[in-house]
């Protein structure tokens, strides 16, 4: 079975390199991406099962990479994992379909847990349009 | 009553004083000069008619006087007049119907009496240099003035001259003083009224009741009265002011005055100054009585205004301060997820890293240890973060009992470990409420929470829920320490807290407050020191 593969995208570079160190080590494929703008230039050249995503970055920030992500793969799950919560931020996300919205900081067995259960979302997304497929 | 309000009464008390009592002062002023013009005029319309009567009634007495002696004169003789005991017969029958004679006297044409009947002795009197005796002589019939003559009293006299020279005689009467001074006497008004006859000297015939004597003289100068009748306002050297009617008898020589107290009536004055007095006592006792329920109710209203303030100013305060919570929980979060992510690293790299290092053991306690402290750190910046929330509640019918019992069953492992009596005492015919179950599950599981945390082991806690007219009350209450009064005030405060650091950051109350406000309620406390504390939340059965 292939492993989970994850991207992570945040501006917090140490908590991006240690998390992504961290998956790794959970036998998770993971990557990691410093902004909006190199998250959307990874996923162009690479497909992964669940994008992790901060909402508050320079340039383009985590909302429009949530909504560039649903229009162009919808089959990737995306959890919202960000420090700035706010009541409308997180419903924002939801409307937008994020398939969780976690306030930092997370233990990672929590996250796990969340990414493992986003993936299994999106391995049966995928199962539903193949059985409907052509 | 503050002083603001004291100043702000007794300001209100003049204006309003003024702007009462200056148009009822003025209005009486009005209704009293017009009162007192409407009775002088009275007054004088009827002093000029009793001149009138009295003139005619004093000209009549006279005139049937002279026509009684004028029939005498014609229908007896000089001898039979001149006899003594005819003469007293005379007089008498004179005096029958009326005593109004005095004497009666006859006088031969060179002034002689011949004959007198009366209390005087006059009899063989010369009278021919009297001057009512030369006046008769030439007039015929003559009423003399008021003088002395032989007797030495004042008097006056009528006579009327019979025959012709050589052979003429004079039938002469004295006329009752005492009578006459009565006549001219009940012409009087009231008891500071007079009435008198002057001569054209301004010599008193009759006597006056005030300031002097028949024949004294007056102070008026009777040749100004004009003709006929005229009633005129006069003061007296006394200062007294009189109105004063005067009429001329038919004699002429004579000026009848009748006179009465000429100022404002005293009734209307006493009438007018009692309705005066009255309003004034009215108004003054009503404008005080309104003032004083107007400041008490302004500042009641004051007070209500101000709490109202306050407790906006405190919604503010809470508002401002979740904000700032806000900032510094979003501030927090990220590096902290460093950290914790970090040492999470460290942690996974341990075994290999530090196997066989004598600081092992330390190193992993320590990882450990930032691991525990950034699980902390992250409970306070979440609890920060949900005091900042200000999510509108999501009304739905509710079963308050339920959402206690189901709070309850949260905390019931917690107070059993601690051997803590926990007692439910729900009314079980509570209506469904309208409000926001979540959140008022958080305020009531807040509550116990913090009721279990105030007791000791062993201690006891009670929860109760009943109807209070159109609210619910829920009550947890406990026989903990107590709260002391001097943080009562500030217990519902944002990061007030009597536990110890690491245990709460004082949110729990002041979240429960700013919900129990937000779904139209209130949370109040009830402490005395040492015997526990009773937590009420009140909740509005809010019509649908």
């Amino acid at each position: 079975m292939a492993p989970i593969s994850v991207l992570v995208v945040d501006d917090e570079v140490d908590f991006l390199t240690s998390i992504v160190h961290r998956l790794k080590l959970r036998k998770i494929e993971a990557y990691g991406a410093p902004s909006g703008d190199e998250a959307l230039v990874f996923l162009k050249n690479r497909a992964v099962d669940v994008v992790v995503l901060d909402v508050k970055m320079p340039g383009l920030d985590g909302l429009a990479v949530l909504q560039h992500i649903k229009e162009n793969a919808p089959e990737i799950e995306v959890i919202v994992l960000t420090g700035h919560a706010s009541v409308e931020s997180s419903l924002e996300g939801m409307k937008l379909g994020a398939f969780e919205y976690i306030i930092k900081p997370v233990r990672l067995d929590e996250l796990m847990t969340r990414i493992v259960a986003a993936y299994e979302r999106a391995v049966e997304r995928r199962t539903d349009r193949h059985a409907a497929g052509p | 009553m503050g002083l603001t309000y004291s100043k702000l009464a007794r300001r209100l008390v003049s204006i309003s004083l003024v702007i009462a009592l200056v148009p009822l002062y003025i209005f009486g002023a009005a209704i009293y000069y017009y009162l007192n013009s409407v009775q002088e005029k009275a007054h004088i319309e009827a002093l000029r008619t009793l001149a009138m009567n009295r003139t005619n009634a004093i000209g009549l007495f006279l005139a049937e006087r002279t026509g009684m002696l004028e029939v005498l004169a014609e229908t007896s003789s000089l001898e039979q007049l001149s006899d003594p005991h005819n003469l007293e017969r005379i007089l008498e029958l004179l005096n029958r119907r009326s005593r109004s004679f005095l004497d009666v006297g006859i006088i031969d044409g060179q002034g002689l009496q011949l004959a007198y009947v009366g209390p005087y002795a006059l009899e063989h009197r010369d009278y021919s240099e009297a001057s009512w005796f030369q006046q008769t002589k030439m007039r015929g019939v003559y009423t003399s003035d008021v003088f002395l003559g032989y007797r030495g009293v004042p008097h006056f006299v009528v006579s009327l001259k019979k025959g012709n020279r050589p052979d003429s005689w004079i039938l002469r009467a004295t006329i009752d003083s005492e009578i006459f001074t009565k006549l001219v006497r009940s012409a009087q008004l009231g008891p500071s009224g007079d009435s008198y006859i002057l001569n054209r000297e301004g010599l008193y015939q009759t006597p006056p009741r005030f300031g002097g004597d028949i024949l004294d003289k007056s102070d008026l100068d009777p040749n100004s009265a004009p003709r006929g009748i005229t009633v005129a306002a006069r003061t007296t050297p006394d200062g007294r002011r009189l109105l004063s009617a005067y009429s001329w008898l038919p004699k002429e020589d004579w000026l009848l005055v009748i006179e009465d107290e000429g100022g404002p009536h005293s009734l209307t004055r006493n009438v007018v100054l009692s309705i005066l007095g009255l309003g004034t006592v009215v108004i003054v006792l009503s404008i005080l009585m309104l003032v004083r329920l107007m400041t008490k109710r302004l500042e009641a209203q004051d007070k209500r205004r101000a709490a109202i303030d306050a407790q906006l100013a405190h919604s503010a305060r809470l508002v401002s301060l979740g904000r700032m919570a806000a900032g510094v929980a979003h501030e927090i979060n990220n590096p902290l997820a460093a950290i914790g992510e970090m040492a999470g690293l460290m942690e996974d790299l341990m075994d290999e890293a530090v196997n066989g290092s004598p600081h092992a053991a330390l190193f992993r306690e320590n990882v450990m240890k930032i691991q525990h402290h950034v699980d902390r750190a992250r409970s306070v910046t979440h609890r920060l973060l949900g005091f900042a929330r200000r999510m509108e509640p999501h009304w739905d019918k509710v079963n308050v009992n339920k959402i206690i019992s189901e709070a309850y069953s949260f905390l019931e492992k917690e107070a059993g470990f601690r051997r803590i009596e926990v007692t439910l005492d729900l009314d079980p015919d509570l209506p469904l409420l309208k409000s926001d179950q979540s959140q008022l599950q958080q305020v009531i599981l807040n509550l116990i929470d913090n009721a279990l945390d105030a007791v000791d082991d062993g201690g006891h806690v009670r929860v109760e829920s009943r109807l209070d007219k159109d609210r619910i009350l829920v009550r947890v209450s406990d026989d903990g320490h107590g709260v002391p009064k001097d943080i009562q005030d500030r217990i519902f405060d944002p990061f007030f807290t009597t536990k110890a650091p690491g245990e709460g950051v004082g949110l729990g109350l002041s979240i429960s407050h700013s919900i129990t406000q937000k779904l139209g309620g209130d949370l109040m406390l009830e402490s005395e020191p040492g015997n526990g504390a009773a937590f009420t939340v009140h909740l509005p059965l809010v019509a649908d």
